[in-house]
């Protein structure tokens, strides 16, 4: 359909405006969320992704093509919930205790529901406790936590011990990232994989969940 | 090309909230204590020697916070470095800002403690090396103003503001810095948010380069002639602008490329700041700092505006670790000239 192509050309394009308006006429002409949301945005973020892999665009520019998914999305859930599609998983993300470095992880976020995961956001200066918590509460597949100081990449292994302290250890899967750490770092805290950044951590997570 | 040491490279680590360490407390008791923080930066200099001293422990904070914006402190024994919280940013819009208000370096927020313990440090050692004051570039405060997303989203959308909230910042930056420079005071620049991490060189050029330069330009009208800018971050790709800027020495971060550094400041007579990588300066030895250390100086050898620095050193960096390095820097430079 040359409508989900002119989606995915305004969503890269970060016009939120016409995405808007292409989602609704697509809505309008019978065509399914599902693919609205497969062929449109998933494949407009898929090229997103591989632009600022290859520095095409930057991050200003990504923003505004993640605002205009986020407005395609707002309209698109009531009509996907009706239809019974699930997102591909739920993760959650949080940078560690004391880091107050977010732009990364919101990145790895935007990439993660541009490629049709659920993304709950925890914030930045995460406490081990409310990492708990928040398991608890939503039950995400994966957790994905982000640290950008070599100090702070400490307080991921002082999460995951609470995680395992409270007995969630078994129910979510644990992926790290951030400039300072590393796969080695990564399998000393006992994480279950690390990705270096936003297109990796997709390819990462969709591992993850097949295993 | 820079106050330097005639017999070697000079070595300039990055020690901002590691100064804490020094005088055993935390970064955020010392950067809201003036004894303290004097304490930390005359023990910094006694313990390390270093080749300048830079008044700062959080140092994307001050004016954004004399502005209006909440920085988080922690509370004690908590080594953690305060930062803008998030959600108390001043700009929401267009109206906001007539609303800023240009802060009184004399009197709001943290300008006066800094400000304060410059002059302290400048009484007790400004005769023996140069002492700077760290003030943010205009885009990296401007994104603490309006939280760093929204602003780089501006960039696209309303460039015209963009342009406006810079220009603010430019002046509120420029009456701290003209504090520091009154009391007898170099300046340093800290500008990490418009390296190519989060901006296109494009953007750097429209937006970051001529409130920098403007800036630089009425320091160097004060009588300070080098203020060194710092960009952290591969700034390869914005070399040229980054040099526009005039600012002296600039920075070549670790994963930047050394060899077009050396091309382009040699050329342009610039000196520049060889970083060192310290994502791993608490974990590491001696051993291997020092031969990390002659791997930089290889990169600058021979050249009159080679600086050896360090990426930020975490709080608790182990003494030995730092002197390793500077260890290293003078063994270099007496076998060069031996
Ligand atoms: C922006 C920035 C800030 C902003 C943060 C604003 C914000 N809301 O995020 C502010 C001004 C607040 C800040 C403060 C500080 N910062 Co800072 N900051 C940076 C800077 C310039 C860019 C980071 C960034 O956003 N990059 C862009 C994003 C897209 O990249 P990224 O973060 O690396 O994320 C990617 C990957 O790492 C990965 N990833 C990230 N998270 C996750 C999570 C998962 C699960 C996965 C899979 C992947 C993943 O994917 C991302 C997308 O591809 C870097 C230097 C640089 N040029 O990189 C320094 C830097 C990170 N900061 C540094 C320091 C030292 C500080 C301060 C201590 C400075 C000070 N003394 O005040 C404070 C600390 C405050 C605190 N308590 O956290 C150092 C860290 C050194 C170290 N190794 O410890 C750096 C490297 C600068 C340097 N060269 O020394 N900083």
């Amino acid at each position: 359909m040359k409508e989900l192509q002119e989606l995915a050309d305004h969503l890269i394009n970060g016009y939120a405006d016409r995405v808007a308006a292409v989602t609704q006429d697509l809505l309008n002409k019978g065509a399914t969320p599902q693919t609205i949301l497969n062929d449109g945005l998933i494949a407009g973020m898929t090229v997103v992704g591989e632009r600022m892999r290859t520095g095409e665009m930057y991050l200003p520019e990504v923003l505004q093509s993640a605002s205009a998914m986020h407005v395609s999305l707002k309209i698109l859930k009531p009509h996907l919930a009706k239809d019974g599609v699930e997102s591909r998983g739920k993760i959650m993300m949080g940078t560690v205790k004391g880091d107050m470095h977010d732009i990364g992880k919101n990145l790895v976020g935007i990439m993660l529901e541009g490629a049709g995961f659920e993304v709950i956001d925890l914030g930045l200066n995460v406490q081990p406790q409310k990492f708990v918590e928040a398991i608890q509460t939503h039950q995400p597949a994966i957790i994905g936590l982000s640290a950008m100081l070599t100090t702070t990449m400490l307080n991921m292994k002082t999460a995951i011990e609470a995680i395992a302290h409270a007995g969630l250890r078994s129910k979510v899967k644990i992926l790290i990232g951030g400039a300072p750490v590393s796969q080695k770092f990564a399998d000393d805290i006992g994480a279950d994989a690390y990705a270096r950044d936003a297109v990796k951590a997709v390819d990462k997570v969709k591992e993850l969940i097949a295993a | 090309m820079e106050c330097r040491p005639s017999d070697r490279v000079p070595f300039v680590p990055a020690i901002y909230e590691h100064k804490a360490w020094f005088v055993h407390s935390t970064p955020s008791v010392v950067c809201r204590d003036v004894k303290l923080f004097t304490e930390a930066l005359l023990a910094e200099y006694e313990s390390v020697r270093p080749d300048a001293l830079t008044v700062g422990v959080d140092v994307y904070n001050v004016e954004a916070e004399a502005v209006g914006c909440k920085v988080r402190y922690y509370g004690e024994g908590d080594s953690s470095v305060p930062a803008i919280e998030p959600d108390t940013v001043l700009y929401h819009g267009e109206d906001d800002i007539g609303s800023l208000r240009m802060p009184d370096p004399s009197k709001d927020g943290r300008m006066p403690v800094n400000v304060e313990v410059a002059k302290n440090v400048v009484q007790a050692l400004g005769k023996e090396i140069p002492v700077r004051g760290a003030v943010s570039g205009p885009f990296s405060m401007a994104a603490s103003l309006v939280g760093p997303e929204n602003f780089l989203m501006l960039t696209i959308t309303q460039p015209a503001l963009v342009h406006e909230v810079m220009k603010f910042c430019a002046e509120v930056i420029k009456q701290y810095a003209t504090a520091f420079v009154r009391i007898g005071c170099g300046v340093v620049i800290f500008d990490s948010q418009s390296s190519p991490a989060l901006i296109s060189p494009d953007m750097y050029r429209d937006f970051v380069l001529k409130p920098t330069q403007e800036l630089i330009r009425s320091l160097q009208t004060l009588g300070v002639n080098n203020v060194p800018l710092i960009v952290g971050g591969n700034t390869s790709d914005i070399l040229e602008p980054y040099l526009e800027t005039g600012g002296n020495n600039i920075l070549c971060d670790y994963p930047a490329n050394a060899g077009e550094f050396l091309a382009r400041c040699s050329a342009a007579r610039r000196a520049f700041r060889r970083n060192i990588d310290s994502s791993d300066f608490i974990t590491t030895t001696p051993e291997k700092l020092r031969a990390r250390t002659r791997e930089c100086l290889d990169e600058g050898k021979g050249y009159p505006g080679f600086i050896l620095g360090t990426a930020v050193a975490p709080f608790g960096t182990p003494l030995e670790h730092l002197l390793a390095i500077k260890t290293a820097v003078e063994e270099y430079s007496k076998k060069g000239s031996a």
